[in-house]
């Protein structure tokens, strides 16, 4: 009986002592973790300084997409409005956020950098349609505070 | 033969084949840029390097001969080097800008980069700036920065087709591919520059920045616009076809070239005008409630007047399976024996008589009976031109225009309009002939292979085609049909009656009240049908009519109902081109709309008339003979000739009329931009006796009551005193004039107006 007592004063001691601990959780949504830079989650389309799409549309990203996540609709740039810096920009951009496995495959795929995974990670939605990222949404990367 | 080997592998070919053919027969790929078995060797490009031995240096594959004993490394590290200079060579100006470049992913420049190039290029220097996106045609884009200058689009242009349009400018770094005197590239196989393009320099305008070779769906299809069938690969992206490319084939010899009338026209089947939505008794109706109704109606007919009452005709545009389940509607569930093809032209081709590709292009004589190739059958000019590549040909033309042209060369014999057959009948008849006739009957009767084109529009040439064949005895004549629709021997395969006189016998007894019902499948009466007077009468009188297609006929109030049926590229199927050759054809797009293939269609027809279908297997290929419809065997015929029509009152004009692409073409958005505007054609002294201008203009053709206005341009392949009208145009139906009354013709109103104002 008094072996009991002391295994239970035993694992009172433990628990007691880890109160003084750092803690390994945090009290989300209140305090959030911070990311390594290299985190793979939402995507972004870039853009230059001068606010035009660094996506040609070249629709490599889509062709390397292991879960088909992307869709890219290309076309010629229009001349007036200066959304592309060649003559070539993506129409529609898309990307299935419920798909996606954030390989990051089509980041590196990219050749003018234009896609990237932010480390933007809270993708939750009350319907499947809004996990669809359409080009407008990527454009303007969410960012998280 | 010759032997040689390569790569340690023995194989024996034909004198004068080139190494570069001699190992694809081995299926060893030695990359090219410049050669085409088509257009011939020329050693531009020097990617095709290889060692031969006892040869110092490296070789061009492609401009070298075999010879006995050779002795041929198509790899190695020599062989690797060489490459790897060329293609860094090649690159020195390139821009590099695959990623927007359409060509991309599907480019040989990018291919042998990866296989035999180095990864970098040594030369720092800026890059030549050249013109990007130059309008070549209204179809073609050139980018001079990507080009290698192979000069495949420039020697197509002009040794293929006989129409120098492109041609090289400036010397060394600055050589540019350009337009000849800065003017469109307008032949009508321009079109095939993009197909032969071997990197990213020539594109095509409708499908610019449009799709990516892994986002689409790439299907071998045929070509639906005219009788030729030429093979080709759809391009489907998102449901919608967005291109249309050329299918070498190589078994037969073909180079899978094609017109720009077919390449540029798939889009037809998402053209506005497309029928897309049941219509019943004029208001739109849901498919299953129009298809009820009809089946209910037909039903009632069928109880009250018998099958009999009922007919079917067909414009013979969908697949063979579809015909065939038409033509077992028709049998089964309505029981009418009275089901046709539709064909615009009057005339009946003995089916012992067809003959193929293969026979014109081992042909030594070719008679263009009434047909203008380049014109009706546009691929059938270039196949023409290819076979007098090869061999000397004799070409005649016998109609009641001229119908040989500069890149066609041959004797030409004007008939009188209307006189063609009868005219053929004198030849083959043999008396009292002059010179130039005696001529071209001996030509036909000795000539060793005889083809003729025949355009099918004088019915009496159909007797006198199976004369000339029993007079020439055991030298092979061939016939091929340039009329269309274009799968009318598909619908013969399905058991279709294609006579004009099946169809004829139709409309008399639907414009004499015998009929209670008409079913058109894709079939327009009024358009296509020879005698239009009588389509139009027949349409009056019969007191239902039910169309299904893709196209609806006008008068739209006339019909009971209109059906959307699934076109080509929508379904996957065989069609029978001009020479009975049954190809198949896989779908890359869906069907718009209500539109439901045929099959289904009738199906669900015979299901609301109360007699379900049952429709049993049906396997269009024959085992006895191959991928051709089956034909009889031949008989041999006795010559008939035709009578003369009598002279014309002076001062009216007679009334030519015949098959044109660019005129019969589905209506389509992109090929609108090359529309012939001017359609009607005068001879020049007409044209200036008219006041016509020489760019051409509207002219009014007036036939008793009757007035039409439409575009005119002066041709002097128009015998004087007689009007060129092509058929199914809309404006000025020919089939509504009575060909041997004359017309008057008059400048119409606005060029008058246009003539005065300056």
């Amino acid at each position: 009986m008094l072996s009991g007592f002391k295994a239970i004063a035993n694992g009172l001691k433990t628990t007691l002592l880890m109160l003084k601990e750092p803690r390994d959780t945090i009290q989300y949504p209140e305090k959030r973790r911070e990311y390594s830079p290299r985190f793979r989650g939402k995507h972004m389309l870039a853009q230059d300084e001068d606010g035009h799409e660094l996506c040609v549309g070249c629709g490599l990203c889509e062709a390397v997409c292991p879960a088909h996540a992307i869709r890219v609709v290309a076309a010629g740039a229009p001349g007036s409005r200066p959304v592309s810096w060649t003559e070539r920009y993506a129409v529609d951009y898309e990307v299935d956020l419920i798909r996606c496995i954030f390989c990051g495959m089509c980041e590196e795929a990219c050749p003018t950098n234009a896609v990237r995974l932010t480390p933007f990670n809270e993708l939750a939605a009350y319907s499947r349609l809004d996990m669809v990222a359409d080009k407008e949404e990527l454009l303007a990367p969410p960012v998280r505070n | 033969m010759i032997q040689l080997s390569i790569d340690g592998r023995e194989i024996s070919v034909p004198e004068g084949t080139m190494v570069v053919d001699a190992a694809a027969k081995l299926g060893i790929e030695i990359p090219v840029y410049c050669y085409h078995q088509a257009l011939g060797p020329l050693g531009a490009c020097r990617i095709c390097l290889v060692e031969i031995e006892k040869m110092p240096k490296l070789q061009t594959a492609c401009t070298t001969a075999v010879r006995e004993g050779m002795v041929v490394h198509t790899g190695g590290p020599a062989v690797e080097k060489g490459r790897q200079g060329i293609l860094e060579f090649l690159l020195i100006n390139h821009p590099l800008d695959c990623p927007v470049c359409d060509k991309g992913g599907e480019c040989f420049l990018q291919d042998y980069s990866f296989w035999y190039g180095s990864g970098k290029n040594r030369f720092e220097e800026s890059k030549i700036q050249r013109q990007k996106d130059y309008p070549v045609s209204d179809y073609i884009l050139l980018d001079q920065e990507r080009c290698v200058l192979c000069q495949r689009c420039i020697r197509f242009l002009g040794e293929y087709v006989g129409e120098e349009q492109l041609m090289l400018e400036g010397r060394g770094v600055h050589t540019v591919v350009s337009t000849v005197e800065g003017q469109p590239a307008h032949s009508p196989y321009a079109g095939n520059v993009i197909d032969l393009c071997p990197v990213g320099a020539l594109l095509s305008e409708p499908y610019h920045f449009k799709a990516r070779p892994w986002n689409i769906e790439r299907e071998e299809t045929v070509c639906s616009v005219c009788p030729v069938g030429c093979a080709s690969l759809v391009t489907g992206r998102d449901g919608h076809p967005v291109r249309l490319e050329g299918r070498p084939q190589p078994d037969l010899d073909d180079y899978g070239f094609l017109c720009d009338h077919g390449r540029f026209t798939y889009d037809f089947v998402n053209h506005p005008a497309r029928l897309e939505q049941a219509f019943l008794d004029g208001k739109p109706a849901s498919a299953s409630a129009a298809v009820a109704a009809v089946g209910e109606r037909l039903a009632r007919v069928v109880e009250k007047s018998g099958g009999g009452a009922v007919a079917v005709l067909t414009g013979a545009v969908h697949t063979v399976e579809e015909e065939w389940a038409l033509a077992q509607f028709a049998r089964e569930s309505i029981g009418t024996s009275r089901l046709a093809v539709l064909k615009p032209v009057a005339g009946d081709l003995p089916l012992p008589l067809l003959g193929t590709y293969a026979d014109l292009a081992a042909a030594t004589g070719v008679l263009l009976l009434g047909a203008d190739p380049y014109e009706a059958v546009p691929v059938m000019h270039l196949k023409l031109r290819a076979a007098r590549r090869a061999h000397p040909v004799a070409v005649w033309g016998l109609g009641d225009r001229v119908l040989t042209r500069s890149t066609l060369p041959g004797e030409d014999f004007v008939a009188e309009p209307g006189q063609v057959a009868a005219r053929l009948g004198v030849v083959l008849g043999g008396e009292a002939l002059d010179g130039r006739w005696a001529e071209l009957r001996r030509g036909l009767l000795e000539t060793e292979r005889l083809v003729v084109l025949w355009d099918g529009a004088d019915p009496a040439a159909a007797a006198l085609l199976a004369a000339l064949a029993g007079q020439r005895g055991e030298r092979p004549t061939a016939v091929l049909p340039t009329h269309g629709p274009r799968n009318w021997l598909g619908a013969v395969r399905a058991g279709i009656s294609a006579e004009h006189a099946a169809a004829a016998r139709i409309l008399e007894d639907a414009a004499e009240g015998r009929l209670e019902a008409l079913i058109l499948l894709a079939a327009d009466p009024l358009r296509d049908f020879p005698d239009g007077d009588l389509a139009a009468r027949a349409l009056e009188r019969v007191p239902a009519v039910y169309f299904a297609g893709w196209f609806a006929p006008e008068p739209r109030h006339a019909l009971s109902a209109m059906l959307p049926t699934a076109a080509w590229a929508e379904v996957t199927g065989t069609y029978a081109n001009m020479e009975g050759r049954l190809q198949v054809a896989h779908g890359a797009a869906a069907a718009p709309g209500q539109a439901r293939p045929v099959r289904s269609l009738v199906t669900a027809l015979a299901r609301a008339m109360g007699h379900p279908l049952r429709l049993p297997d049906f396997d269009p290929f024959q085992d006895q003979d191959g991928d051709r419809i089956a034909r009889p065997a031949k008989q041999p015929a006795e010559s008939a000739g035709a009578p003369a029509r009598p002279a014309l009152p002076p001062g009216e004009w007679r009334v030519l009329t015949g098959d044109m692409v660019a005129v019969s073409h589905p209506p389509s958005e992109i090929a609108e931009r090359t529309r012939e505007p001017l359609p009607l054609r005068l001879h020049p002294h007409d044209a200036d006796e008219l006041g016509l201008g020489a760019p051409g203009g509207l002219i009014e053709v007036a036939q008793g009551e009757r007035r039409f206005v439409a575009g005119a341009r002066r041709d002097a392949r128009i015998p004087a005193g007689r009007v060129f009208i092509p058929r199914g145009l809309a404006d000025v139906p020919a089939n509504r004039l009575d060909h041997g009354a004359g017309v008057k013709i008059a400048l119409a109103d606005p060029v008058r107006e246009e003539v005065a104002a300056p």
